[in-house]
């Protein structure tokens, strides 16, 4: 279960917590968080990161039941959205300059990006 | 001065033109480099020959034009006038373009670097917008600092566990790899010279592809990865934001249909289309220069 521990530099780990947090739209505990990640960090792993990131305020936390729930701190977010919009935002020609992660389709593409995805789900079941 | 001045400005065609049939295949990083390097020579080539000829204009300088009217001196007309003044102004134009391009690009990159604290960029190497609009994007680092990615709430909420792994290590290549200089490179190329716009776009399709590579390696499934390049970018495409977006969508048709099939092959011989271009580019500048070195001591 810990294989992929040691070879993930910690940031990494953090990065994946914060990205499972930010997806769910509700608190999590860390065993919801551990399974949303796919089994492939340990326990105490994923618990020793929350908490981490609990003291550095990049998430809150509450006691529910016996168990902590934890959600990402939005504040800092919503003010990265509003620089990102504000930077990206007015001049569209800025995002030709970047590495992001995908682009625009047009409707042909879109209907062969789409045959492909039917393709690798059914493969996958 | 020789023909072979001007064949620094034509070499970049055959480039542009290998340039698509060299991104279709094989491993994208050796292809990325080559591309990238090719089209700086034959930039700076172009670029030369350029200089050479708008300094024959020289001749017309008032003191020199004064010793080329010299009934005694025979001189050389080497380049026709009109052909110099346009080889300055197409010059200058290629100037303003690289002016442009690095301005944007200086300032786009300043301005993201700028968003969430210092602390949390250099130890989660992340930070997230709350934002619909699914993005993620590589920012480059500086000297001083380590890059980082900015990705959106909206492009998390839209991928399971799997696929948002995929995101991240596609973007953390982009870093590691410094994908920003090869297509920073081929940019600036690309400005100077616009008969090289094919390699600037196959050099930004490529680390695309290299980006893709590394993250299905490192999740260690190409499906999984083909579906997160597809479904973000079908997701992206329904947004007001990204329609705006540069970047052509068959690029991500590609590479989804790249994805599908097995990790490519090196497939290197290829590249030496690009190589032995550069080395016919540098020896002809290097001719044309020393062409243009007599004809100075000519003149003077």
């Amino acid at each position: 279960m810990t294989t992929n521990d040691n070879r993930r530099p910690r940031g990494a780990l953090e990065a994946a917590v914060m990205t499972a947090l930010w997806a769910a739209q509700a608190p999590m505990s860390a065993t919801e968080v551990q399974h949303e990640l796919g089994g492939d960090l340990a326990y105490n792993t994923v618990q020793t990161i929350l908490t981490r990131l609990h003291e550095k305020n990049a998430v809150q936390r509450r006691l529910d039941g016996r168990r902590h729930t934890y959600w990402p701190v939005v504040d800092a977010a919503t003010a990265a959205a509003a620089q990102m919009k504000a930077a990206l935002g007015e001049r569209s020609d800025r995002h030709a300059v970047l590495q992001q992660f995908a682009a625009s389709l047009d409707e042909a593409d879109a209907a062969l990006l789409r045959q492909v995805l039917a393709g690798t789900e059914r493969r996958r079941r | 001065m020789t023909v072979a001045v001007y064949l620094p400005l034509l070499l970049g065609l055959p480039l542009a033109l290998a340039a698509p049939w060299i991104a279709a295949r094989g491993a994208p990083g050796p292809a990325a480099w080559a591309l990238s390097l090719a089209s700086a020579i034959a930039a700076a080539c172009s670029t030369w020959s350029l200089a050479l000829l708008a300094l024959t204009m020289l001749d017309d300088v008032p003191p020199l034009a004064a010793l080329d009217n010299h009934p005694a001196l025979e001189l050389p007309e080497p380049v026709p006038g009109p052909v110099a003044f346009m080889a300055a102004l197409v010059l200058i134009g290629g100037a303003a373009r690289l002016g442009i391009d690095a301005h944007r690009r200086v300032t786009t990159h300043r301005r993201l670097r700028a968003i969430g604290d210092a602390r949390q960029q250099a130890e989660a190497g992340m930070v997230v917008a709350d934002w619909e609009t699914p993005m993620a994007v590589a920012i480059p680092g500086t000297a001083r600092r380590r890059g980082h990615l900015l990705v959106t709430t909206g492009i998390l909420r839209l991928l399971d566990a799997g696929e948002r792994r995929v995101v991240l290590a596609h973007e953390h290549a982009h870093l590691v790899h410094r994908h920003h200089r090869l297509t920073a490179t081929a940019a600036a190329a690309a400005a100077l010279n616009p008969l090289l716009i094919p390699v600037r776009d196959a050099v930004a399709y490529l680390v695309e592809r290299w980006a893709d590579e590394d993250a299905a390696a490192e999740v260690g499934d190409r499906g999984v990865a083909a579906r997160a390049v597809a479904r973000a970018a079908l997701a992206a495409s329904g947004s007001p934001a990204s329609a705006a977006l540069g970047i052509d969508g068959g690029v991500v048709v590609r590479r989804v249909q790249a994805l599908t099939q097995p990790a490519p092959t090196p497939h290197c011989r290829r590249l030496a289309i690009p190589v032995l271009l550069s080395v016919i580019l540098l020896g002809v500048a290097a001719a044309t220069t020393e062409a243009f070195v007599h004809l100075a001591q000519a003149w003077l």
